[in-house]
């Protein structure tokens, strides 16, 4: 008999089953992942929907001994009152927006740079560098900012923006750079070499090559470092005395509390309002988030 | 326009050492072809000639000028990828002009090569699109494009065809070979496929663990190849070999082992300056073994092999045969006949004059 290859298109060969069917065949299991997502999202969006539903209220209903679950008599006192006299919140929106965006500008560039150097550099200790400027980050916040306090008391940079920005952004660095090393091995080498051969040096790929291939990056890495100095509230804590100069984080925290009373309401209807810069950034990136995160996790491969 | 000279190049990976002592001339306007397997450092010596890789011993000359310190940019080379090497956010027109741009020409000149390259390759009505928005085969049009709008001294192919199906493969290699015709530059490709070797090349190079084995116009390695490793390379269903001893009566010479006697014409027999009872290897191509009744083995036919089928493939018109000869594996290229069935005892006339002879130990070509 002749001998002949075996036919590889044999019907046998396994069909991939969707996955809303095969959860169909399962309604246990269909109520177990309905339960636990419920939960989830119950445990996420409590607190914000406590958060909207108190600046809405007005200051009595926020300290019933019952609370109430939704705004009784519907109210926007406690907005109003932010942008008043009496509170300098537009100082802290201004101070905040400010230091954050300009943080985020300039560790996004420096990054960049780091990033490229980390990914292709042909430089001696590279893959070491990159290890000790990744366990940079390993050290806490608060290790750090006793040493900064005393570096920026000796150079007068207490109570200004350069100093809160060179803050942010030294922080934000380590991080950064990583990300960008993953976002910058994903783009193919042949690339990168066809353009070496069409005569540009390493400054024209970076600029004209692999920064436009790695746009989704720079703009998730800029969107992290934003919610970085954003949420920071360590830094303005020590390094801002000024109520002026002090950025959202802290100012909400001591332009609400006194010795006798805490303004709920105000302070709720302070943290909608600098929730919103946050949620813009992230539904901005939630695309690229993914991605970015998958990336800098290969980045070793 | 420029000839390529490598000599003694070199190349290492830290301690790992992939070019040894690797000496070549490319003519100009000459089509070379560099063919081995993977890990040949076939690839690793076109990157060289591009400036991509720098070598750790040896020189590079483009014409008389020594280029091993020269910049990829500054060495007037154009090169196709083997996965294209598009910039994915470029339209096909940037694509094409972006070296171009590089080099400062006015926007007029490089409106009209782009165009005019475009239309030698069929891809005008795309200049708009990205590359994404393109078919395999139109990818790579506007990679060769980019590289002839350049009008470069030499123009690199790093195996440019292996990501295409075998139709659109045949009608690349035809189109490549236009273009080569109409830019006149050096070409120097890398390819692993024989086939797309022996019928583009001028010459071809054949390598093998970082060494040049044989250099020559393409039927040569074929009919004289220098040793056991170009002669199984090329060819395909690839050489047979057999260990056999030399046996010597008077100026008359024959091969001979377990099922297995070949007689060498006269020349050949005093072509090997071995005495009669010297252990060689003789190479056997499937084309040249023809099926002959077992009887006539011995009276009718002096030179033959003897074995037993293994495995039959039809091909349409003919089949391959693979005939195991007491443990050594021959592949024997015959007429459709489907009374050769597996595990059949076969007997094959050689024709002793396309034999090849190699030292057992050196593994290099008598003949």
């Amino acid at each position: 008999m002749t001998a002949v290859a075996p036919r590889l298109d044999t019907p046998d060969a396994p069909v991939s089953v969707p996955i809303s069917t095969r959860l169909r065949r399962k309604p246990w299991k269909v109520a177990v992942v309905a339960v636990i997502v419920t939960a989830g999202l119950f445990w996420s969006l409590a607190p914000i929907y406590w958060m909207v539903t108190t600046s809405l209220k007005n200051p009595l209903e926020v300290t019933r001994l019952n609370p109430t679950l939704y705004p009784h008599a519907l109210t926007g006192q406690n907005y109003g009152e932010l942008f008043g006299q009496t509170l300098p919140f537009s100082s802290f929106l201004e101070n905040s927006v400010v230091t954050s965006l300009v943080a985020a500008v300039i560790a996004v560039a420096i990054s960049a740079f780091a990033g490229y150097s980390l990914s292709r550099g042909q430089w001696r200790l590279r893959g070491f560098t990159g290890q000790i400027i990744l366990a940079t980050r390993i050290l806490p916040l608060v290790v750090l900012v006793g040493p900064l306090y005393l570096i920026f008391l000796k150079t007068h940079l207490l109570n200004t923006y350069y100093g809160l920005i060179l803050g942010y952004t030294s922080f934000a660095l380590p991080f950064g750079a990583w990300m960008m090393k993953g976002f910058i091995d994903a783009v193919p080498r042949e690339i990168e070499e066809a353009a070496r051969v069409d005569g540009y040096g390493r400054i024209g790929i970076l600029f004209r090559v692999v920064l436009p291939l790695t746009l989704p990056g720079l703009f998730t890495t800029g969107a992290f470092v934003f919610m970085d100095a954003w949420n920071n509230l360590l830094y303005p804590l020590t390094l801002i005395d000024s109520l002026k100069m002090q950025t959202l984080p802290p100012g909400l925290l001591t332009s609400f509390t006194g010795q006798f009373k805490t303004d709920w309401g105000g302070m709720m209807a302070a943290a909608c309002l600098t929730t919103i810069p946050l949620m813009a950034a992230f539904f901005a990136i939630q695309r690229y988030m993914v991605r970015g995160l998958t990336a800098g996790a290969l980045a070793g491969q | 326009m420029s000839s390529i000279t490598l000599k003694g190049v070199e190349k290492h990976y830290g301690s790992t050492q992939v070019l040894f002592d690797c000496n070549l001339e490319i003519r100009d306007h000459e089509f070379m072809v560099i063919v081995g397997p993977s890990g040949s450092g076939k690839t690793t010596m076109l990157r060289i000639v591009a400036g991509l890789e720098s070598v750790t011993g040896g020189e590079v000359y483009f014409g008389d000028r020594i280029v091993n310190n020269v910049d990829v940019g500054d060495r007037d080379v154009a090169m196709v990828f083997q996965n294209y090497g598009l910039y994915p956010h470029m339209s096909v027109y940037e694509n094409m002009a972006f070296g171009l741009r590089r080099r400062k020409l006015p926007k007029p000149e490089i409106d009209r090569r782009v165009r005019d390259a475009a239309g030698m390759l069929g891809i005008s009505e795309m200049l708009k699109r990205r590359p994404k928005q393109l078919s395999g085969g139109q990818r790579q049009r506007v990679a060769l494009g980019r590289a002839i709008v350049r009008d470069p001294e030499v123009f690199l192919l790093d195996e440019p065809l292996s990501n295409l199906d075998a139709h659109l493969r045949v009608q690349m290699r035809a189109e490549i070979l236009r273009v080569h015709r109409a830019v006149t530059a050096t070409a120097v490709y890398v390819t692993h496929d024989q086939t797309e070797a022996l019928t583009m090349g001028d010459r071809i190079v054949v390598m093998h663990e970082g060494r040049v084995q044989q250099v020559g116009p393409p039927e040569e390695p074929y009919d004289r190849p220098v040793n056991r490793f170009v002669a199984g390379f090329i060819g395909t269903p690839a050489m047979g070999f057999l260990e056999c001893t030399l046996s010597r009566e008077g100026d008359r010479a024959h091969v001979e082992g377990p099922g297995v006697r070949i007689e060498l014409p006269p020349e050949a027999a005093a072509a090997v300056p071995l005495p009669g009872g010297s252990k060689v290897v003789a190479g056997v191509r499937p084309e040249h073994m023809d099926i002959v009744p077992a009887a006539s083995v011995g009276q009718d036919v002096r030179s033959y092999v003897t074995g037993v089928v293994e495995v039959v493939e039809p091909l349409g018109s003919e089949q391959y045969v693979l005939v195991d000869v007491s443990g050594a594996k021959l592949t024997a290229r015959t007429k459709r006949d489907s009374s050769i069935r597996p595990d059949q005892k076969v007997a094959f006339a050689v024709d002793g004059s396309v034999v090849h002879l190699f030292d057992t130990e050196t593994e290099k070509a008598f003949l």
